[in-house]
């Protein structure tokens, strides 16, 4: 466990490291970018320095983690906005699409999947996977567009694009929230409903099942109890690294309904070389991810204890 | 993007088919029917758009250029079978000229990432060493960084040109073969018949090429259709966001932008593109599942 920490610590660090080297790697200056070509090499060279845009990455990644410590993640080079206080107002937004989305599509898959297993060739198992190799094959943005053409221009009764804060309008808020988290959760349900149904077909055939089944023991409970305990963990795997993922891949769905999250400020930051942005953009992703994976490893003890146990003798 | 993760960790392997009692006999056959009916159309899917392909690329017809400035946003119909866009372009040809690009965009994903993942992967699994153990912490780095920034900044610094985008996207992919293939490579070099070859000294390049790539090869073939798709798709998702070919050349995702202004007055332009682009990778998944189970 230890060891896993520390290459999770490990790959942390580089990323942040590569993230750092960007303003030396990347081809042309951020300082023309920002201030154009009518300004005179003295002012690019203050500016260049004002910002360590040429000091070395190390250099600019302890100025970053002091700052952090501080509660300061630095400033736009380009709006002198602080970046803490544009992800204060961006992050939520996408924290909450993600966790909606992740959570519709697991409350979708689950008694599909199992229900589906639980009547191997049935009509319910042959739709379900029908539909879900299919729902695999639709790009994301493709569907979202789907979706847009039929609820918003078609039928009339879902907002196109657009973003409404909870505390403007509640039912604004979630009108507008329907279609980019059905969007998100859709193709997600699919790949869980597939990951959980193989997993429950294998398990439905042990002993322990029949056991409990010659015992009287109810079907729901049985799939409760017995077999979506054991068929979780790839399932956790998977969840976790979708949520990690996310983070960074919100873009398109955010992109398609003109959702002010963090996916469009990295995209934006990137068009004007705003790198304090990029910079903690990136390691706040990384972090997302590599936290996914630490929580994914420790949830595997709570889910299966067999898996502590051996891991201490 | 979520998606090229979950999709090679999942891989699109079907459920199992539990072994089916007599009484279902019936319906597996139908099912059996229906899988070859879809196998067979998924064929003469790929087959027709190479044939369009051809035609616009050997002929004067289907020029995803021309311009008829007096037919603009025409609805489909017999001159033009998926209509025509805001500058009078015949969709159907935009879609064709398309398709050329997310392919060939589709095949350069799938030799950076299949080749140097599974050489990678190969070169790991089997001499293993400090060497593995490098390599194995750069991977999860490149996988922890954020796949559409990385994309993004390569093609925004770059300059977006088919080549970029496709080593872009398949720079991403290296991870997940690199690690299917070192696992294999493992289990192959702790084989009896792999240690007899080496006691008896043959020389490693023969051991990698009949022992370690042949047990290698039919995972990366299945491997291939889900990598193939995903490129497909990682390409339309980058021209749709703008991150795509610069714009008078057609790409799925350009097009399926361009007509997105329009989608309430003129939906073909969108919608016969992206249905286009789902049908393809739908083909694909079922050719790529159909492989798979023969393995089995």
């Amino acid at each position: 466990m230890v060891r896993r920490a520390g290459r999770a610590l490990c790959v942390l660090f580089l990323v942040a490291l590569a993230t750092m080297s960007l303003p030396l790697l990347l081809p042309g200056s951020a300082a023309v970018a920002v201030l154009g070509t009518n300004v005179s090499a003295a002012e690019l060279a203050a500016f260049t320095s004002m910002h360590h845009l040429d000091a070395n990455p190390l250099e600019r990644l302890w100025m970053w983690v002091t700052g952090v410590l501080h509660g300061d993640l630095g400033t736009s080079i380009v709006s002198g906005a602080s970046v803490a206080g544009e992800l204060q107002a961006r992050l939520p937004i996408t924290v909450e699409l993600v966790v909606l989305s992740q959570l519709l599509a697991i409350l979708l898959a689950i008694p599909v999947a199992l229900r589906a297993a639980w009547r191997p060739g049935s009509l319910l198992d042959r739709l379900s996977a029908g539909l879900s190799f299919v729902l695999l094959s639709i790009p994301g943005f493709v569907l979202g567009l789907a979706l847009i053409f039929l609820f918003a221009v078609q039928l009339r009764i879902l907002p196109a694009t657009g973003w409404v804060g909870f505390a403007q309008d509640p039912v604004g808020h979630v009108q507008h929230l329907i279609l980019p988290v059905l969007t998100l959760s859709l193709g997600e349900a699919a790949v869980y409903l597939r990951a959980l149904r193989a997993n429950a077909g294998e398990i439905l055939v042990e002993n322990y099942i029949h056991a409990a089944r010659s015992r009287g023991m109810a079907p729901g409970r049985i799939l409760r109890t017995r077999v979506l305990r054991s068929a979780s963990l790839p399932l956790v795997t998977i969840v976790g690294i979708n949520i990690g993922a996310s983070f960074g891949g919100a873009l398109i769905v955010e992109t398609l309904f003109a959702i002010p999250g963090i996916g469009r400020l990295l995209s934006s930051s990137i068009a004007v070389r705003d790198y304090p942005v990029i910079e903690s953009l990136a390691i706040i992703a990384a972090l997302a991810v590599v936290v996914a994976t630490v929580a994914v490893d420790l949830s595997y003890r709570i889910i299966d204890p067999r898996i502590s146990h051996a891991a201490n003798n | 993007m979520p998606q090229i993760t979950s999709a090679l960790a999942t891989g699109t392997t079907a459920p199992p088919t539990s072994p089916a009692p007599a009484l279902k006999r019936r319906s597996r056959t139908t099912g059996e029917r229906l899988q070859t009916v879809l196998f067979i159309a998924s064929l003469g899917w790929l087959a027709l758009l190479l044939v369009l392909m051809f035609v616009s690329m050997a002929t004067p017809w289907l020029d995803p250029f021309q311009q008829d400035f007096g037919a603009t946003k025409q609805a489909p119909g017999f001159a033009h079978p998926f209509g025509t866009d805001a500058n009078g372009r015949d969709v159907l040809a935009r879609t064709v000229a398309g398709a050329q690009n997310s392919f060939t965009v589709a095949a350069i994903t799938l030799v950076v990432g299949a080749v140097t993942g599974s050489v990678i992967g190969i070169v790991c699994g089997y001499f293993r060493g400090w060497f593995d153990s490098v390599v194995g912490l750069a991977l999860d780095t490149l996988m922890a960084f954020p796949a559409l920034m990385l994309i993004i900044l390569l093609v925004s610094f770059r300059g977006p040109s088919l080549w970029t985008i496709g080593g872009a996207i398949g720079l991403l992919m290296i991870p997940s073969f690199a690690r299917v293939t070192r696992s294999i490579t493992l289990s192959v070099r702790s084989r009896e018949y792999v240690q007899a070859a080496v006691l008896i000294d043959t020389p490693t390049p023969r051991i990698l090429l009949t022992a370690v790539l042949p047990a290698v090869a039919p995972v990366l073939v299945a491997y291939a259709f889900t990598a193939v798709t995903v490129g497909i798709v990682a390409e339309g998702s980058m021209s749709f966001l703008g991150y795509g070919l610069a714009a008078p050349a057609p790409s799925w995702g350009g097009i399926i932008a361009e007509g997105r202004t329009a989608l309430a007055q003129a939906p073909w332009i969108t919608l016969a593109p992206a249905a286009t682009l789902t049908i393809t990778v739908l083909a694909i998944n079922v050719i790529g599942e159909r492989f798979k189970e023969k393995r089995k």
